[in-house]
């Protein structure tokens, strides 16, 4: 490795060449390095095998029923017709009915904990959200089930009494009969969504609160010494700083709501029809539609419900994708690389 | 006491001249560790301020404590009064949000909001305080503390660009506008010009003798000239091992570095000290 230049120096010293160094890393950190490669590598392989099993599996599906699986509404395997565009429909309003309950209380939790809570109960509010991630969905939906729905249907038909000539408060059924139809406000795809969000809420607030907790000290100090309220520190600061964070970490949630099963199993009533009506009872999502009918199917119609899963997963994937993009694009996620 | 200062006391808004600052026995702690004792200074009005001496003697410490910065940090404590225009500013009925308009700051570190604007950078503090202005004021306050902070020339055609788009020693004065865009009585500089290059020091140095007619300044430097030239008053602070700082001479900055009382001041200010 030592530079020779032989003779060549004396005729030609014009020629110049690069110098080769040693190597940049001990091999303590080349190790470190190559296990790491191989996990992340093998983490990507078994998505990637799992993608190419459920492609696999669903092309005799797209080639019996071509595009019709995606609007067919109804799934009536012993009539065989089978598509998922009602159970695709379902399954993005009971997730939005999530967010839309769980992006505020993240929201509001995340500047809770990192801007306003003293210092003394910071790290006991912290611990009690991640413990509300070590809650098991099943006990989520029993939950959901037993405690919210009862009153869940007070406020659904509320909604309906006030709001109701908004489309998606509208329930086929008179809100001001004497005695109104309670059935018709229960096992809706908003009673699901009350209690998807409470499972997707402590993954939102701990990216959320995660990111808040990086805005610059100098820019803080700089908005609080103008005469800044710290509420105003945050509007000013923190927030703009979080955008990032805000919009991955709901991006994050919302995939992860896409997803969830055993709770909707648990509290929605199966229903096939194309409509948007959160508040109405019945309703599907592609993960429940999967659990539901899974135990009964012939290898046809599993094959099928594979195929509304490939289709689940492409959906996630796209999600979780371009909420790392935005995360890792913004002002905050360029530093926590 | 209070009688004799009230005759200056102006709280009206487009006031025109600074306010004084009046530290009484100011000590200060970092949990249990004490880093200020009984710090009593007088920062008269319309007079530049300069505290000197070695790292980590408290200046900074002192200095965030005129402005309420200090309590921001969870374990720091403190005790004393400091008295702007002769009323504490630690008294229970003074808002905080209040004080630190009056009393603005310029950081060691260039910290403008770098999303926004230059022309919202200098207004921010209006906005953050809730103070309306009309657009044409707006326009002519921008104008107006871009010009006193030496800036104007630079940026009056990028006013839209973000405030991130400036070099450090742009940054800088940019944060200087933005604190006088508040129109405070009082300006805290702490090292402003410890990351800037030798033009852009002398510009702020500049801006200080512009503005000192408005305003009160009190700033920590580490460069003996930089002190020696814009300052009146002078402080020198020093910690001896193992106890907290104090300050061992105050005075005329003329008399501090050629005639100063002190052993340790006249070691410190012709730099024979460790
Ligand atoms: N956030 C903090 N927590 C604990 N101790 C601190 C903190 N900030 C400062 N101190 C301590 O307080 C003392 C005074 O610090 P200060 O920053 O006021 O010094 P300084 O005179 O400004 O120094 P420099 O010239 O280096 O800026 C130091 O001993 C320092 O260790
Ligand atoms: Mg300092």
């Amino acid at each position: 490795m030592t530079v020779l230049l032989d003779s060549d120096e004396s005729t030609s010293p014009v020629v110049e060449q690069p110098r080769t160094l040693g190597p940049a890393s001990p091999t303590s950190d080349k190790v470190f390095h190559g296990v790491t490669l191989a996990i992340g590598i093998t983490v990507l392989v078994i998505m990637g095998a799992i993608g190419v099993f459920l492609g696999l599996q669903s092309i005799p599906t797209f080639q019996r029923y071509g595009w019709g699986f995606f609007t067919e509404s109804q799934w009536q395997p012993e009539k065989d017709i089978l598509g998922i565009s009602a159970v695709l429909l379902g399954t993005f309003t009971i997730a939005l009915v999530a967010l839309a309950i769980a992006f505020p209380l993240a929201l509001s939790t995340a500047i809770f904990i990192s801007e306003f809570a003293p210092t003394r109960i910071r790290s006991f509010l912290v611990s009690m959200v991640d413990l509300m991630a070590a809650v098991p969905s099943i006990i989520w939906g029993l939950w959901g089930f037993f405690l919210i729905q009862p009153k869940a249907i007070h406020i659904a038909h509320w909604l309906h009494t006030h709001l109701g000539f908004i489309p998606i408060f509208q329930v086929d059924t008179d809100p001001d009969a004497a005695i109104w139809a309670q059935s018709r406000y229960a096992a809706s795809a908003f009673v699901a969504g009350i209690a998807v969000a409470m499972m997707v809420l402590p993954m939102a607030a701990a990216v959320m609160r995660q990111i808040f907790s990086q805005a610059p000290a100098g820019e803080r100090e700089a908005a609080l010494a103008l005469g800044s309220t710290r509420w105003g520190m945050v509007r000013t600061v923190v927030l703009p700083f979080g955008r990032g964070g805000i919009i991955g970490g709901t991006m994050l949630s919302l995939g992860r709501a896409l997803g969830e099963t055993i709770a909707v199993v648990l509290i929605i009533s199966p229903a096939f029809d194309i409509k948007f009506r959160p508040l109405e009872v019945g309703s599907e999502s592609v993960s429940a539609l999967i659990a539901g009918r899974f135990g009964e199917a012939t290898s046809n119609q599993l094959k099928a419900l594979l195929t509304a899963g490939f289709v689940l997963f492409v959906i996630t994937l796209i999600i979780n994708t371009l909420a790392a993009m935005i995360v890792s694009r913004s002002r905050s996620g360029a530093l926590t690389d | 006491m209070t009688a004799t200062i009230d005759t200056s006391f102006n709280q009206s808004q487009g006031h025109t001249s600074g306010g004084t600052l009046e530290a009484r026995q100011v000590s200060a702690w970092f949990g249990s560790n004490k880093v200020l004792e009984q710090v009593s200074l007088t920062m008269p009005a319309n007079t530049v301020t300069a505290l000197i001496g070695p790292s980590g003697c408290g200046k900074s410490t002192f200095l965030r404590i005129l402005n309420r910065m200090h309590e921001l940090i969870g374990s720091a404590q403190l005790n004393g009064e400091v008295l702007l225009d002769g009323q504490d500013i630690y008294a229970s009925g003074h808002r905080i949000t209040e004080t630190r308009k009056r009393i603005g700051m310029v950081f060691q570190k260039p910290n403008p909001f770098p999303a926004m604007s230059i022309a919202d950078n200098v207004t921010a503090g209006l906005k953050l305080t809730g103070t309306k202005v009309s657009r044409s004021e707006r326009e002519a306050l921008i104008e107006r503390s871009l010009s006193r902070a030496g800036l104007w020339k630079e940026v009056k055609d990028r006013l839209r660009e973000p405030g991130a788009a400036l070099s450090g020693g742009q940054q800088q004065r940019l944060c200087i506008a933005r604190s006088l865009a508040v129109e405070p009585e009082v300006l805290l500089m702490d090292e402003p010009c410890s990351a800037l290059d030798p033009t852009s020091t002398r510009r702020v140095e500049e801006t200080i003798h512009e503005i000192r007619e408005q305003v009160t300044i009190v700033i920590v430097t580490h460069n003996m000239q930089q002190a020696a030239r814009v300052s009146q008053q002078c402080a020198f602070f020093l910690a001896e091992l193992g106890t907290p700082g104090g300050i061992v001479e105050s005075g005329a900055t003329e008399q501090i570095f050629n005639d100063p009382r002190d052993p340790r001041t006249a070691d410190y200010v012709n730099g024979r000290f460790g």
